[in-house]
């Protein structure tokens, strides 16, 4: 029997592809991880399918990669070593949406904007990361610790995971929080004292296979207020940045270069639907991009539920004594507040930045807020020395629970039709790449090539990620070839 | 007394040549066997079942050795003296709660009491690193010199250690905003049962720095946290800090209130909150409206804390144990209560603000503050919480009987009823220890909100005579009943108190399902040996084979009686 016919036993007929343009399809994304081609593609619809087809690819030692919305954009999903493209997209439902305790229940096939919409109607919201493709699993982005555009606040710094429900590498089921108990969810907490959830993170699939997960969800803010300022440098953002944290002013707060607010702004641009987008032209862009400051830091006032103007009012004289005391500047968001507004709840226009070259290749790292300035410095000495234009490098600059990290994405553009472009954008990245980590910024989410820059250097930890690889997939079946295995 | 029950329990000893490698690692004045030091390590303080041993004169209670290491390479060092001989051994910092006790092989304690300096409190990024025996009140003073704090301190008292903490539990009573210490963990270091050194989140890529918790990839740190101490020693933990706007310091009792009837000092039992801060209480008068209080204060995003006392109010602010008895006999604090903490970070607008919301949610619900106009004598009563609710000092300083057998379910606010209900029947059945156990089956279960009210955890305990076997017998009984309860109704029982951690793992595979087999992978991994804590997250297959009879018969016959199947 063949591979087609093993898996179409399990799943029907119906899901189970092996046409050469469909796996040729899933062989590559935007970045620039080598082209790898599944030999299969299944689409499971229950989580009995799931824990079917990881039995059959242990039985057979056949890699398998799950697969939800592929739409990481870092290559998370390219097989290494050809196998099942094990596709969750049709496990899309909504299990709950629970407005009593504050948390949604969802298959590994709903997307971003999907959750979003069924909150809204419930009057919340999800806290949802910035320039993540709408279409990205809900789910994933979740796992895969996408930090939310809210996550300075403490709440909302990148712990939105609660309970899950997983299909371990050998087959068997394990649900973690409460519902480890077998009753309902709505806690992290659980099996017994543990915190176990948080292994599954990061993980690029290669430990099992989140099939639900239980995710923190907000009240819709009934007024929302947006402030931002204009800095000449990053480093000029740093001091008032600190203070505006240590006094917990606002819900949202990050910066956008000027790059990256350009794209967001431009009128010529509109959200790609598929990455590597098509490369166009844009005047508005430019112009904006000539007349905005070189930094933007916004700031989102929101008022909680119960008498939320004068929530925002206190927070409103605490943010204009700081804005006093570093004299900064208002940036004029007149003509730009609807918009901008929008991003809060639905932060998904930066995404036009794909338009400039077609492909964007980031520098996705976490950084004390004070060493910020030095790795900017840095990644500019690198596109400085190959000739990459300064000024194309778009930068966001994400504050996590009030200042104690900063995430940051440094973006290098690249017309991945160009051989030699691509290449030369590539040298670029990679060394970028190389001499951030070397000089301690942290790769948290080692994807690709990011994997072994990381690992090289963090002896123990992935020694025993290894191990427990050994341990856990002990015929090496989930995702091989990623992050240390 | 028979002629049996006089003869000296016999000590297990450590081989020679272990114990004088042990000594060429730490030196001979930080090791000892003396009978008369090991003998107080061989009880926990609320580990019951290492009472039940030494009132069985189980000689297995008795540690081997102890030794006190200063620094982790000599940490290190021990440890690979222990696997090199297979020696079991178990990191011990307070004793306070279930450390694991020792078994029948000779038994190592490695006493980390040395390793108490704070390394660094790194205030721009708003990260303290400190050895395994600093408590909170130490991190709490250092830090608030620089406008920073940890975020809360646990009710078993700001003397625990943070790294006992990561390994076992870590509620706090700002849990509200600042969850459990779950939450509050950027890095750990720790000694691995082989002897290496495992650094997680930034520390372990060298030159990063320590701000960062998760990866790189899968999280390392998730299966340490919680693992009961059992896949290494923690000698390093950096943990997070808020800004702290009450000023530099709070009046310090070194080691807990005294607890004499003529003692009161007003600078601990009757302080004011600290600077920008506010303590509120509020009665209600039933429990489905306590809860639905406490979830609409949750929600408005107000308060750092927000907490349900009942009867724990009676003996954290009575200055004598019969006081303590006669307030919980006289009902004489509200049965449905809670108090809000709240903080004027932003600016004392802020505090203005909350108040307002507070007021009003409190006013629709018809909860009723304690006053000056109402109730003035228990709001005075009361203040001691003052200062307890930032550093906790006066722990359980009026309940002189161990505290033993508590149930900590978690789940949605309405798990405080489920709570109620359950620990009524486990007082039917089992009849009660101490007046103070009927807490939480008269009155309001101990609710602590979590996350912005999205769970919570409702505490019930009840207190043994420590001297009395039969009285510590009994609050097994509730301790293993209510686990098995709480599983055949399918709620989660997050942290269960009394027992270690086996052998409510491996006896209710319900839960996970199977968790046991996952843990034991896990454990295979990082103690093959099985020499750190043995038998206590989760016991080998080895270990299970010889798990004494009548403990697994005990377990089964409180899993029959709920309903549930023996485990075979």
């Amino acid at each position: 029997m063949s591979l087609k016919d093993d898996l179409s036993r399990i799943l029907g007929s119906d899901a189970v592809v092996d046409a050469d343009d469909i796996l040729r399809s899933y062989s590559r994304d935007q970045s620039f991880e080598q082209p790898g081609k599944p030999d299969a593609v299944a689409f499971a619809r229950t989580v009995e399918q799931v824990q079917e087809v990881v039995r059959y690819a242990n039985k057979t030692k056949t890699p398998l990669v799950p697969y939800s919305s592929g739409l990481n954009l870092h290559g998370a999903c390219i097989p290494k070593a050809g196998g099942i493209i094990l596709n969750l997209s049709r496990m899309n439902r909504f299990i709950a949406i629970d407005d009593k305790n504050w948390f949604a229940i969802v298959e590994p096939g709903v997307t971003l904007d999907q959750l979003q919409d069924g909150l809204a109607a419930k009057g919340l919201r999800a806290m949802l990361p910035f320039g993540v493709p709408a279409k990205r699993s809900a789910l994933t982005s979740v796992v895969e610790r996408d930090p939310s555009l809210a996550s300075a606040s403490f709440e909302y710094g990148n712990d939105l995971l609660m309970d899950t429900e997983i299909v371990l590498p050998t087959g068997e089921l394990f649900r973690t929080g409460l519902w480890s108990a077998g009753g309902r969810p709505g806690s992290h907490m659980g099996p017994v004292r543990s915190m176990i959830y948080r292994f599954w993170t990061g993980a690029q699939g290669t430990f099992g296979i989140l099939t639900k997960a239980c995710i923190k969800v907000e009240t819709l803010p009934v007024v929302m207020e947006l402030h931002a300022f204009g800095f000449n440098s990053f480093a000029d953002a740093v001091a008032p940045l600190r203070e505006l944290q240590r006094r917990e002013i606002g819900l949202e707060c990050f910066l956008l270069s000027s790059f990256n607010l350009a794209a967001l702004l431009s009128r010529d641009w509109s959200i790609p639907e598929s990455y590597p987008a098509a490369r166009q032209d844009s005047s508005h862009f430019k112009t904006l991009r000539s007349e905005l400051p070189p930094w933007v830091l916004f700031i989102n006032l929101a008022g909680a539920p119960e008498l939320p103007e004068e929530k925002i009012a206190y927070e409103r004289e605490a943010l204009g004594e700081v804005a006093k005391k570093h004299s900064l500047s208002s940036f004029n968001l007149n003509g730009h507040r609807e918009v901008l507004m929008e991003e809060i709840l639905r932060p998904w226009r930066i995404l036009k930045k794909f338009c400039y070259k077609g492909s964007v290749h980031d520098l996705s790292f976490k950084a004390p807020l004070a060493r910020l300035p030095e790795f900017q410095r840095l990644i500019l000495q690198v596109a400085d020395t190959h000739d990459y234009p300064v000024d194309d490098i778009g930068g966001y600059i994400l504050p996590i629970e009030r200042g104690r990290a900063v995430h940051c994405e440094f973006d290098f553009h690249c017309d991945n039709n160009d051989a030699v472009e691509r290449e030369h954008i590539h040298l670029v990245w990679q060394e970028a790449s190389q001499k951030l980590i070397e000089a301690g910024a942290f790769f948290d989410r080692p994807y690709g090539a990011w994997s072994q820059m990381m690992y090289r250097h963090s002896g123990q930890y992935a020694q025993k990620l290894q191990d427990l690889k050994k341990e856990l997939d002990p015929n090496n079946i989930m995702n091989p070839g990623k992050l240390c295995f | 007394m028979a002629e049996e029950a006089k003869k000296k329990v016999p000590q297990n000893r450590l081989p020679k040549q272990v114990y004088q490698a042990l000594e060429y690692v730490v030196g001979n004045r930080w090791i000892s066997d003396k009978r008369s030091l090991v003998e107080t390590y061989s009880k926990m303080s609320i580990e019951g079942m290492s009472y039940v041993r030494k009132h069985n004169r189980d000689a297995s209670a008795l540690p081997a050795c102890v030794v006190l290491p200063a620094t982790t390479e000599e940490v290190q060092g021990v440890v690979r003296v222990c696997n090199r001989y297979g020696v079991p051994f178990i990191p011990f910092t307070n004793g306070q709660v279930f450390s694991g006790t020792t078994n029948d092989q000779p038994t190592l304690i490695i006493h980390m009491s040395r390793m108490n300096r704070i390394i660094n409190i790194d205030s721009d990024n708003m990260v303290a690193t400190l050895e395994s025996y600093v408590d909170y009140a130490q991190l709490q003073a250092e830090a608030m010199k620089v406008g920073l704090w940890n975020g809360g301190t646990p009710l078993a008292t700001s003397l625990c250690k943070l790294s006992s903490q990561f390994a076992f539990a870590g509620l706090w009573q700002t849990d509200l905003k600042y969850g459990l210490l779950n939450r509050n963990i950027v890095s750990v270091k720790m000694v691995l049962p082989d002897g290496e050194i495992l650094d997680t989140g930034t520390r372990c890529l060298p030159g990063a720095g320590d701000f960062w918790e998760y990866g790189p990839g899968p999280d390392l740190m998730g299966l340490q946290r919680g693992g009961a101490g059992s896949n290494g020693i923690v000698t390093e933990i950096s943990v997070k800090l808020h800004p702290w706007v009450g000023g530099t310091s709070l009046p310090e009792v070194p080691a807990g209130r005294p607890s004499l009837v003529d003692v009161h000092d007003p600078a601990y039992d009757s302080p004011p909150p600290p600077d920008n801060h506010r303590l509120y209480w509020i009665e209600f008068k039933d429990l489905d409206t306590e809860i639905k209080t406490m979830r609409e204060i949750s929600h408005s995003g107000i308060a750092i804390g927000l907490n349900a006392t009942g009867v724990y109010s009676a003996y954290y602010c009575s200055q004598t144990q019969e006081m303590t008895w006669d307030r919980c006999k006289n009902k004489f604090f509200p049965d449905y209560n809670c108090y809000v903490i709240i903080a004027g970070i932003t600016s004392p607008r802020q505090i203005e603000y909350e108040e307002k919301v507070l007021k009003l949610i409190v006013e629709r619900n018809g909860g009723t503050f304690l006053t000056e106009d109402y109730k003035p004598e228990v709001l005075e009563a009361l203040m001691p919480w003052n200062l307890d609710c930032i550093r906790h000092t006066s722990g359980f300083r009026m309940n002189r009987k161990m505290y033993a057998s508590a149930w900590l379910p978690v789940g949605p606010f309405e798990v405080g009823k489920k709570t109620q209900e359950f620990w009524k029947d486990a007082l039917n059945a089992f009849g009660e220890c101490d007046i103070t156990d009927r807490g939480g089956a008269d009155d309001t279960p101990f609710i602590y909100a979590l996350q912005r009210g999205r769970f919570c955890f409702a505490e019930t305990d009840n207190y043994p005579d420590p001297t009395n076997p039969e009285e510590i017998t009994k609050a097994a009984g509730f301790g293993i009943y209510g686990m098995a309860r709480l599983v055949k109704e399918k709620v989660c029982p997050c942290l269960m108190a009394f027992l270690n951690v086996e052998p409510l793992v491996s006896m209710f595979p319900e839960v996970g399902p199977r968790q046991h087999e996952l843990f034991r992978k896990i454990r295979r991994v990082f103690d093959p040996k099985s020499v750190n804590a043995p038998g206590r997250q989760v016991w080998t297959e080895e270990e299970w084979n010889n798990v004494p009879p009548q403990l697994k018969d005990m377990v089964n016959s409180m899993r029959e009686r709920v309903g549930l199947e023996k485990v075979k």
